[in-house]
């Protein structure tokens, strides 16, 4: 499952800004989906393993998660170039069309119907992400720690309703030794 | 309210919590809202709310998108775009050089058990994330039944997202929830 990516297949800059560009007009309930289904499904620039590890990175870093994944894809498949290519192309067009469209949705937010038809986007939404996240623990294979502790993280935050950071501190020493062992048993 | 301390003051204070906002921004939005509402009192509690919500049915980046109309109230289209670029910019400048450092041990042993380890418990907390928006969104039988149908669609089908996204946006504006 986890194949290497083959890097020396250069991404050309601008199938990562153009790429990156559709991401942002299209990620309606995050873009997760839209990022996975563009780098990992349409592109085959990463596999599913590699996705979920740079995604691990990236929720230990501080700031807005999707724009540090992002950057991070970038850089791993064209350095800083790269990096600035994706971020300008998931960044600057959608947050100018989401400032126009906020502007106009404000003007009209009293109309009853618009309100109805994000009720059933949003709600689409959410199988979306709850499908990517099923996607990504598929393409690890069937080892049964990792099952065990996706689901501890999900509890944590769903039933328990800890921050997420205390959730990944908690877990992620947990994690790693399990890894360890793992890892250690198999050599 | 347009005067230009005001969106310094925002702007340096987003591009503090940028570096800070470990596990993202939902993570500090609490400090956001005391610092511009409750302290400087630049926007109303109903219109953070608002933005919040505004920003949710918007596709794109939503926290950067929101820390922009916050800058827009504070100072107009400069401060949009300097609110919007405070949140990311020193974020995404050390994740980059961080990045670039840990990919640099990237063959090393502990790193590839430390990838590992993680892996699953970001999975899991994707798949949280999703049942958050969820509840959120679904109030009674058929919404949930509308994220059950697009869950399903999206794992077995091939079709595009933004298909599903659309059919959910007809069964809503039709009144059917």
């Amino acid at each position: 499952m986890q194949a290497a990516s083959n890097s020396n297949e250069r991404v050309a800059l601008g199938a990562l800004f153009f790429g990156f560009l559709q991401v942002g007009l299209s990620a309606f309930g995050g873009g997760l989906v839209w990022l996975h289904r563009l780098v990992v499904e349409r592109r085959s620039w990463l596999d599913d393993g590699e996705f979920a590890e740079l995604l691990s990175f990236c929720q230990l870093m501080p700031g807005p998660n999707i724009a540090g994944l992002t950057v991070c894809i970038g850089s791993k498949l064209r350095g800083l170039s790269g990096a600035l290519a994706a971020l300008s192309g998931y960044l600057v067009m959608p947050w100018a069309v989401g400032l126009g469209l906020g502007t106009l949705y404000l003007h009209y937010a009293d109309i009853a119907v618009l309100g109805h038809i994000l009720g059933g986007v949003s709600a689409a939404a959410a199988g979306l992400v709850i499908a990517t996240g099923l996607r990504l623990l598929a393409g690890r294979g069937r080892r049964s720690a990792d099952l065990v502790f996706a689901a501890l993280a999900f509890c944590g935050i769903t039933f328990v309703h800890l921050p997420l950071f205390l959730v990944l501190a908690g877990l992620a020493p947990l994690g790693i030794a399990a890894a360890a062992f793992a890892s250690h048993r198999t050599r | 309210m347009t005067a230009p301390p005001a969106s310094f003051l925002l702007s340096a204070h987003l591009a503090l919590l940028s570096l800070i906002s470990f596990g993202g921004v939902p993570s500090v939005l609490a400090d956001i809202h005391n610092f511009v509402v409750t302290r400087h009192g630049w926007l109303s509690d109903r219109e953070f709310a608002d933005y919040f919500g505004l920003v949710q049915a918007i596709p794109g980046p939503n926290m950067i998108l929101m820390m922009g109309f916050i800058g827009w109230k504070v100072g107009g289209l400069g401060g949009a775009v300097a609110g919007a670029a405070a949140i990311f910019g020193p974020s995404c400048t050390v994740t980059y050089g961080a990045y670039r450092l840990w990919d640099r041990f990237r063959l090393s042993p502990w790193q590839t058990v430390v990838r590992r380890g993680l892996a699953p418990l970001t999975i899991g907390l994707v798949i949280a994330g999703g049942f958050v928006m969820a509840r959120a969104a679904d109030h009674d039988g058929p919404s949930a039944a509308l994220t059950l149908a697009a869950l399903v669609l999206m794992l077995a089908t091939r079709l595009n997202p933004l298909l599903i996204l659309a059919a959910g946006g007809v069964v809503g504006g039709l009144d059917l929830l």
